[in-house]
């Protein structure tokens, strides 16, 4: 669903600006930066997640010396994020996973559906999603779990060139196979 | 930041909010308001720029990028009172990075390597100085930036180059693991030492 701009490899750019309530704008800031003070992300409980964001855009800048005004009359959420696979089966897991906090976020726009959860909510950010122009992913072909596989192998590998230094022939190589044979 | 991860070396990222951090990644988030032309133009520059991978590779090379977007805005869904329905008088393009390093160097790199490219995807923008000399540049991106709220990590603690080498390497490595369950250790030495020479780039 969405525009094929928005792929790049197997990764996918999705983005949603959402009405903040008139008078929410606070809490919803206040929640959202209180975030990193409540443990991990709630946006490591999305395993295909790269990177995401949420934001408030007070309004749309306006550059110094111009006169390109455009008010937007309220304050807007924005949440983009980077992941693998398609965007429906990625909208159901974060509405399932992240349901709670979910709905702590969503419920603060307009016309969020009350509760603000599962498939009503999907559908929410489904009708607010604006596609990308021209997405880019420097590594769009790995997944998170491939990435974080390649990053641990890179680690230990560079931990066994060090180790392996001092030892015989035979034994490096029962140390290797012992040490990567199945990973 | 992630509480899952602390990152394995220095972090780089400086020059910017904290809000914009999380570990060695940062968020870069700018606004910019589209002229009249741009409408017509931009859509024209992302298709092709999606298409050419000559106009893609430069980006490529700049290796601290792990994910950018450029988004033209040009109206919003409606959602009921009490949001404001108004048409956009402008259209307005959305840019996104996800970069590791330090925020100045980040804008350097761009305005010195992409001079053209950025003269591209932001000529059309009201307020553009040009990408160089890179001060004004600066300023223009500063007044158009909005920080994250909160922002997020997969791997905080890795660098874009970091993963694009330890992709390389998993990929090697998986031939010498295959086969270095028929190798007699001598076989295995040669061949770990030219596994050893092969990767030394990725470690």
């Amino acid at each position: 669903m969405g525009s094929a701009a928005n792929v790049s490899g197997q990764a996918y750019a999705f983005m949603a600006m959402t009405p903040v309530k008139p008078g929410e704008e606070d809490a919803l800031a206040t929640y959202l930066r209180g975030l990193r003070g409540r443990g991990p992300s709630p946006l490591a409980k999305l395993p295909r997640t790269h990177m995401a964001r949420w934001l408030i855009v007070p309004d749309m800048p306006v550059a110094p010396r111009t006169h390109a005004r455009d008010p937007l009359g309220g304050q807007y959420l924005l949440f983009t994020s980077n992941f693998d696979g398609d965007v429906d089966s990625y909208l159901h897991e974060l509405v399932e996973l992240m349901a709670d906090e979910a709905a702590a976020i969503w419920s603060h726009c307009i016309g969020c559906p009350q509760p603000a959860e599962g498939a009503a909510l999907k559908a929410y950010l489904h009708r607010n999603q604006v596609d990308s122009g021209f997405a880019f992913a420097a590594y769009g072909h790995a997944s998170v779990a491939r990435v974080k596989t390649a990053l641990d192998k890179r680690a230990r590998l560079v931990d066994f060139v060090v180790r392996a230094q001092a030892m015989a022939p035979a034994e490096r190589r029962e140390a290797f196979l012992k040490e990567f044979g199945s990973a | 930041m992630s509480a899952h991860t602390a990152p394995a070396g220095p972090v780089t990222a400086t020059g910017t909010d904290a809000r914009n951090v999380d570990g060695q990644a940062i968020a870069i988030t700018v606004f910019s308001t589209v002229k009249w032309w741009g409408r017509l133009f931009l859509p024209l520059l992302f298709f092709f720029t999606a298409r050419i991978p000559k106009l893609t590779g430069t980006l490529a090379k700049l290796s601290f990028i792990h994910f950018a977007r450029w988004t033209i805005v040009k109206k919003l869904p409606y959602n009921g009172e009490p949001q404001v329905k108004q048409k956009l008088r402008y259209a307005h393009m959305y840019f996104e990075s996800n970069f590791n390093g330090g925020w100045e160097e980040y804008i350097d790199a761009f305005s010195h390597i992409l001079t053209r490219g950025m003269t591209a995807f932001w000529g059309s923008s009201y307020g553009f100085p040009k990408p160089l000399p890179t001060a004004p540049f600066k300023s223009y991106i500063q007044v158009n930036e909005i920080e994250a709220d909160h922002y997020y990590s997969a791997y905080p603690e890795a660098t874009s180059t970091m993963i694009q080498r330890a992709l390389v390497l998993d990929e090697k490595l998986a031939p010498l693991k295959r086969d270095a369950e028929r190798m007699d250790p001598d076989a295995f030495a040669a061949a770990y030492r030219a596994f050893l020479c092969d990767v030394q780039h990725c470690l």
